[in-house]
């Protein structure tokens, strides 16, 4: 994985002070609650088995696009057809029905060579693989793994409001930005955030402690170079102990089981925005707009493809670049990739639409800030993101 | 009592005390049902739990995604605090009673057929190939840990451990059988998953032999004894990162495998052979010896 350019040389933040800004709420929460630590595993249980999700009338089918019209999202149409009751009703990819290995053989038929070959590449350049022969393999293990990544609901604990979450979430942002840690570990972190809450019992007074131990253990499962406990200790302003990190730590490992493996939907927009050939534009654009889809709770229902699909349909749209014969082509290989059905990548859209469009007002705005310097073209300020939700029609 | 993430277990008893500390079998207070506890002992300094020792459990964590029916399944695991420099990990096992060494006791007079002991082969090898294609490799394979359910499936255990403790134990006097080790881990070269073959080569002949093939004493002796039977190696084999020298030994010639196990046909011979090779690079690997010729052939001659 490519350490993201930006994390380096940034002009812009002063990360103390932002920091300290930031945990300006998450104390004062700290001193409502009292500073009694009853962390304890309650029955909230992440379910492995029911994270498609259910699409009513509406069945997709692969479609390897010969069109280029505007409209296109990743690819899919829809078939007309009205399924069959019942079972026959959930939204099941083919590609993304973890048992259905008849039907992956299908497609194996299917598939054009050119975009197993496009997926080996962007593979490849991602340094996700060694060995070319596996390329399509690992995609195929990345498109069903990530079923497990999803949570069949948005619900957080209670005293746990979207807002509280998203401050967490933003503190983490600058958090990892100060360390220069990898732009997976930073996915990684939230996800074993998001997995934590539902099934620690946290108080609002170890919120912080929690959302760092999350970015502590996604470091050591990610990064080669560690921060020393201490410095962590020291950027939240000493509020917590040593001893009490590491018994976060013991606790956050014992409630995850160790099991620390995830697929960032990152991986899945830098593999498609290989393929789609997009434009550097594009693809900071896109990377902007999957990291807001982190401050979003409602977020965590959705494929990590589905976002990833989400956030470069809708860069390609805030941009409006001019198309050549080539960029379109790679675009519709790209799209014969199934992501999603179309309301949910437009559920996904608006979402992030307008977290675009008031990101700079907002208090949570480590991401804005982050993604208007230089090196990122400047993506976050683009005018184009002020009305991005009106670029996608009515529909919410 | 050991509590894991919210689950009890109610010691039962200890059923073994390998190099990388005590196992227990334990009852899950909830379920009844029976597991094998694994407690590693790892240090902590003050940056909390090893790098090494969170991405090997991830890493153990991951493959149980895949439900390989020949490796077992790993259920819980939790972290607990011992002192300010030791943590204990916990490793949550499905416990099967019996091991291939009681399986190999049990089975009366003649021995296994050979019917019986290819389909264990086969099973150990996609247990051990799964274990190679995510990069653990299991470094203590033997009788004892090669579980067989009363149903006569394989299931390799403890595989992966080594990794977990060896940077971070203090190492402890126990005696650990020589007896599966290859020739570059008792000469002290450097290793890798061919060392897993080289042991399931040995349980392979001792499945006909119901004895163990190589008993050594000590390094030097146990070597003495695959020479005794592989020959010899020529010195262009010899590793050169190792201070025994190959002049040390007798110079021998290889022994035909029907001498030492005269009941194993003429592909089983084969394969045997490439397990028991001598050069970790030239050894077969788990993948190919399953595409081997001896699995092929449905009638065996016994």
């Amino acid at each position: 994985m490519a350490r993201s350019g930006f994390c380096d040389s940034k002009p812009l933040l002063d990360l103390h002070k932002k920091a300290d800004e930031r945990r300006a709420p998450l104390r004062s929460w700290t001193n409502v609650c009292g500073s009694v630590d009853r962390c304890q595993p309650v029955e909230v249980e992440e379910s492995r088995t029911a994270p498609v999700r259910v699409e009513p009338e509406r069945r997709w089918e692969r479609r390897l696009s010969t069109q280029t019209a505007e409209g296109i999202i990743m690819g899919f149409h829809e078939d007309g057809r009205t399924c069959k009751a019942g079972y026959g009703c959930m939204e099941t990819p083919v590609l993304l029905y973890p048992h259905g290995l008849q039907g992956l053989n299908n497609l194996h038929a299917l598939v054009p060579s050119l975009l197993r070959h496009e997926v080996q590449m962007a593979l490849e350049k991602l340094d996700l693989i060694w060995d070319g022969t596996y390329a399509w393999d690992m995609f195929l293990y990345m498109m069903r793994s990530q079923i497990r990544n999803t949570f069949p609901n948005a619900d957080l604990p209670r005293h746990f409001t979207d807002a509280t979450r998203a401050v967490l979430v933003d503190w983490i942002i600058q958090v990892h930005e100060l360390l220069q840690f990898h732009e997976e570990t930073l996915y990684l972190a939230i996800h074993l955030l998001n997995r934590s809450l539902r099934q620690l019992k946290v108080t609002t007074a170890n919120l912080q402690l929690l959302g760092m131990v999350c970015l502590f253990v996604a470091s050591k499962k990610v990064e080669s170079l560690l921060p020393e406990v201490s410095g962590l200790l020291s950027l939240m302003d000493h509020t917590y102990t040593k001893h009490q990190l590491l018994r976060m730590e013991r606790k956050v490992l014992c409630v995850l089981n160790f099991d620390l493996s995830y697929c960032p939907p990152l991986y899945f927009l830098l593999l498609f925005a290989s393929v789609a050939r997009s434009s550097a534009a594009v693809e900071w654009m896109a990377r902007y707009l999957l990291e807001l889809s982190l401050l979003e709770s409602q977020c965590v229902v959705f494929l990590p493809v589905q976002l990833a699909g989400a956030a470069l349909c809708l860069a390609r749209q805030v941009l409006q670049e001019c198309p050549t014969a080539e960029g379109e082509a790679a675009w519709c290989l790209a799209s014969s990739i199934h992501v999603g059905s179309e309301p949910t990548l437009l559920r996904i859209m608006h979402i992030l639409a307008s977290a675009a469009a008031k990101a700079s007002s907002r208090e949570t705005c480590a991401s804005f800030i982050k993604f208007s310097s230089p090196e990122t073209l400047q993506v976050s300020r683009h005018p184009g993101l002020n009305n991005a939700a009106g670029l996608l029609g009515g529909c919410s | 009592m050991a509590n894991c993430a919210g689950v009890q277990y109610e010691p039962v008893a200890e059923i073994g005390g390998g190099a990388y500390g005590t196992v227990y079998k334990a009852r899950d207070t909830e379920s009844g049902k029976f597991v094998a506890l694994k407690n590693v002992r790892v240090q902590t300094d003050q940056n909390g739990l090893p790098v090494s020792t969170v991405r090997e459990v991830a890493l153990l964590k991951r493959m149980e995604q895949f439900d390989h029916p020949n490796v077992v399944r790993l259920m819980d695991v939790c972290a607990t605090q011992r002192s300010d420099q030791e943590t204990k990990v916990t490793l949550v096992f499905e416990h099967v009673d019996q091991d291939l060494k009681t399986y190999l006791e049990k089975a009366p007079a003649p021995g296994l057929s050979a019917d019986c002991i290819k389909d264990l082969m086969r099973q150990l090898l996609s247990g051990l190939a799964f274990l190679h294609s995510n990069h653990v490799m299991h470094r203590d394979l033997k009788p004892e840990n090669i579980l067989v359910t009363s149903q006569g499936q394989v299931k390799l255990a403890d595989f992966g451990l080594a990794k977990i403790y060896s940077c971070h134990m203090a190492l402890t006097p126990v005696v650990v059988t020589l007896w599966y080790r290859p020739p570059e881990v008792l000469l002290q070269s450097s290793y890798a998953t061919p060392v897993d073959i080289w042991s399931t080569g040995c349980i392979f002949a001792e499945m006909f032999r119901r004895k163990p093939l190589f008993c050594g004493e000590s390094e030097m002796d146990q070597l003495g004894k695959i020479f005794e039977v592989i020959g010899l190696p020529p010195q262009e084999e010899w590793p050169t990162d190792v201070t025994v020298q190959r002049k040390n030994f007798p110079s021998l010639k290889p022994r035909p495998v029907k001498d030492f196990v005269p009941e194993i046909n003429e592909q089983g011979a084969k394969l045997l052979m490439q397990m028991l090779t001598f050069d970790p690079l030239k050894r077969i690997s788990a993948l190919n010896a399953l595409e081997h010729p001896y699995f092929q052939d449905e009638e065996t001659k016994s």
